[in-house]
C-alpha cells in the first residue's frame, strides 16, 4: 500500500484561546514496501501525524490517500481503514489481557468472524514473524519478559494483516537486549511480509540501520526527507532543533578535523570501525 | 565517609501468581539476593541491569515502597522496614519513577510541583520559594501555569523530577526517568540530575538503560539476578566489554568503537570512555606511524 499526505494540518482546540497548530502543512509520500524511519523530538507532531494515519484523529485541513483514495472522505469505512493501517502505540504490553499468548493474538482476527482454521494460520503466522515459536503459545502474557511481551502485542496487530505497520517507540523503556530483539523482529517482519513500515523513534542508531528513509518531524513540519545518508550529512541542524545523529559520526567527524581521512558519510558502528582502520593501514600502520 | 545508603544482605522475594488455562499457578521469584552494600551521601551512583534484574526493586527498597524480606536496608541510619520511620525516609530519599503519568497529581504545574511541601505543612512563602526554583531548576518556569495533561512526555517528566525537589530531600533515586524522553530531553534531566548532584550534594541513584548517561558517575554499579555483579567507576566496570555484555547491557558508543578497534588489531587503551579520548588515543596513535 502506498500512502500520500497532502498538505496536513491539525490545530489542537481550534477558535479557543488555547489553539494550538500540531501539524503544519505535511505532504509526504510513503511507498509500497518502504522501511521509513520517523524522527522527531517530544511535542514535534510525529505521534499527532501517526493518528491521522489510520483515521484515530480528523484533520482540519487537508487529506491522506491510501492507494488513491482519501480516508477522510465521508463514505470510508474507519474500520477497515484501521485494519488495514495497523498502529501499534507506546508501550503496548499494557493492552495484552488474554490468558495466553495464542488468545491474546487470536482476538483479533476471532472479531473480524473469520473461521477458526483461518484464525490459527493467522495465529501461527504472526507469532512466528516476531520470533516467538510454538512453546510460547500456552503460556501467560504476563510471564514473558518485556520484549516478549512487545513482540506477543505486534503479533496481534499483524493478525490483522495489516497492508501497513506503524510502530510507535517500540524500544522505548526496553534494555539494551530488548531493543536488539524487537528491532530483530520488525525487520525480520518488514523482510518475510514486503509491507511498509514506519517506525517511529527517538533513536538515530536503531533508525539509521533499518530504514530505506528518514522523515524528520519539526515543530509540525518535516524538517528532512531522504536516504539516513543524505540525512544525517545535516548532523548539525539536526542537533540544533533537539535531535542528534548517530554516536559514530560525532566521532568520524572529530577525527576528520583532526587530519583523518574519512569519508563524512558513515553512521554505523561497523562503517566507522573499518574506515578508521583503513585510513590509519594507508599510513602503513 | 557519611552514608547515605547502607544495605545488609538485603534480599527481596515474592510469590507471584498468575491464571492459566488449568488454574492458578505460582512462582517465587528472589529479585534480590543477598545484597550488601553502602552509598556514600553526596554521590552519583548509577545502577545497570536489564530488565528483571532487581534494580528497580532495589529503588523501591530505598523509598520503603518494599520492605526487605531478608537483612536490612538504612536510608541515612534508619532503618526501612520501621513503619514510624516510612514518611521520613521518603523525604530523604525521593523517587522518580519512569513513567511520569503515573506520579502528577494535580491540574496546573504548579500546583503539582507544591502538592508535596503543602503536605508537609510548609508555610505558604516558602512553598511559593521552592516550587519557583524547583520550577527553575528543570527549566519549566515557562510552563507553570500550564496544565501537565497537555505536555509533552519529556515535559512532565521535568514536572515529576521539580516535585520531588520541592521536597528538599538529601537523596533522589531515579528509575529509569529517560527512557521515554528524546534526546534533548534526555539531556536536559541528565544535566539537571547531576548539577543536583554537585552544586546541591544531593545523592543520586540514578538507574538507567542509558550507558552514555552513567560516564560522569563516581560508581556504577551492575545487578543481575538480585545480585551486585559489578562494582567499580565507570572506567573500572565498562572496560570489561565482554563481561558487561554478558549481563544484557551495552557499553558507552566511544567504548564500544574502541574495543572494536582493538579487536582489528589497533592498540588503544582498554578505558577509554569518551568520544575526546578516543579521537585523542586515535591521534597519537596516527602521528606514532
Amino acid at each position: 500500500m502506498s500512502i500520500e499526505v497532502k498538505h496536513l494540518t491539525h490545530i489542537y482546540n481550534p477558535d479557543t484561546n488555547m489553539a494550538k497548530k500540531a501539524l503544519d502543512d505535511i505532504s509526504v509520500q510513503f511507498h509500497d514496501g518502504e522501511f521509513i524511519g520517523l524522527i522527531g523530538h517530544t511535542g514535534s507532531g510525529k505521534s499527532t501525524f501517526i493518528q491521522h494515519l489510520n483515521a484515530l484523529l480528523k484533520p482540519t485541513s487537508g487529506e491522506i490517500l491510501l492507494n488513491g483514495k482519501n480516508i477522510f472522505d465521508p463514505n470510508t469505512h474507519l474500520k477497515e481503514i484501521r485494519q488495514r493501517v495497523g498502529l501499534v502505540f507506546q508501550y503496548p504490553e499494557h493492552q495484552l489481557f488474554e490468558m495466553t499468548v495464542y488468545r491474546d493474538v487470536a482476538y483479533g482476527p476471532t472479531n473480524l468472524g473469520l473461521t477458526i482454521e483461518e484464525i490459527d494460520s493467522r495465529v501461527r503466522e504472526a507469532l512466528a514473524v516476531v520470533g516467538l515459536g510454538e512453546d510460547m503459545y500456552e503460556k501467560s502474557p504476563f510471564e514473558l519478559s518485556g520484549g516478549q511481551k512487545r513482540r506477543v502485542a505486534i503479533a496481534g496487530i499483524l493478525a490483522m494483516q495489516p497492508e501497513v505497520m506503524i510502530l510507535d517507540e517500540p524500544t522505548a523503556g526496553l534494555d539494551p537486549r530488548g531493543r536488539d530483539e524487537i528491532l530483530g523482529a520488525i525487520s525480520q517482519m518488514h523482510q518475510k511480509l514486503g509491507i511498509l513500515v514506519i517506525l517511529v523513534s527517538h533513536s538515530m542508531e536503531d533508525v539509521a540501520r533499518l530504514a530505506d528513509r528518514i522523515v524528520v518531524f519539526h515543530q509540525g513540519k518535516v524538517a528532512y526527507c531522504g536516504t539516513p545518508r543524505e540525512v544525517f550529512s545535516h548532523a548539525r541542524q539536526l542537533e540544533e532543533i533537539g535531535l542528534a545523529a548517530p554516536a559514530v559520526s560525532y566521532i568520524l567527524a572529530d577525527l576528520r578535523d583532526r587530519g583523518f581521512d574519512l569519508p563524512g558519510d558513515l553512521y554505523t558502528m561497523d562503517e566507522g570501525a573499518q574506515a578508521i582502520y583503513e585510513a590509519l593501514q594507508e599510513k602503513g600502520l | 565517609m557519611e552514608e547515605m545508603i547502607r544495605a545488609e544482605h538485603l534480599s527481596y522475594e515474592y510469590v507471584r501468581t498468575w491464571e492459566e488455562e488449568s488454574g492458578s499457578r505460582q512462582e517465587r521469584i528472589q529479585a534480590l539476593d543477598d545484597l550488601s552494600l553502602s552509598i556514600e551521601k553526596g554521590s552519583f551512583v548509577a545502577v545497570l541491569g536489564h530488565n528483571g534484574s532487581g534494580k528497580s526493586t532495589f529503588a523501591k527498597e530505598i523509598n520503603a515502597l518494599l520492605k526487605p524480606t531478608g537483612g536490612v536496608l538504612y536510608v541515612r541510619g534508619m532503618d526501612t522496614a520501621q513503619d514510624e520511620l516510612v514518611w521520613d525516609i521518603r523525604q530523604s530519599a525521593g523517587m522518580v519513577f519512569q513513567n511520569p503519568d503515573n506520579q502528577i497529581v494535580a491540574t496546573i504545574v504548579e500546583e503539582d510541583v507544591a502538592f508535596g511541601p503543602e503536605n508537609l505543612g510548609i508555610p505558604p512563602e516558602e512553598i511559593r520559594r521552592r516550587v519557583d526554583a524547583a520550577l527553575e531548576t528543570v527549566g519549566m518556569t515557562a510552563f507553570r501555569y500550564d496544565t501537565p495533561s497537555k505536555l509533552s512526555g519529556g515535559q512532565k517528566q521535568r514536572v515529576a523530577i521539580a516535585g520531588v525537589l520541592a521536597m528538599k530531600p538529601e537523596c533522589i533515586v531515579l528509575d529509569e526517568p529517560t527512557a521515554m524522553l528524546d534526546p534533548m530531553g534526555r539531556k536536559d534531566v541528565i544535566d539537571t540530575v547531576k548539577r543536583l548532584n554537585r552544586e546541591q550534594g544531593i545523592t543520586i541513584v540514578l538507574i538507567t538503560h542509558y550507558m552514555e548517561e552513567t560516564v560522569d558517575a563516581d560508581r556504577l554499579i551492575v545487578i543481575d539476578d538480585g545480585k551486585m555483579v559489578m562494582d567499580g567507576t565507570p572506567r573500572e566496570v565498562f572496560r570489561q566489554v565482554e563481561k558487561v555484555k554478558s549481563f544484557g547491557l551495552d557499553v558507552p558508543p566511544a567504548t564500544f568503537l574502541a574495543w572494536k578497534l582493538r579487536k582489528m588489531g589497533l592498540s588503544l587503551p582498554e578505558d577509554i570512555l569518551t568520544k575526546e579520548e578516543l579521537v585523542g588515543a586515535l591521534c597519537r596513535l596516527k602521528s606514532n606511524i
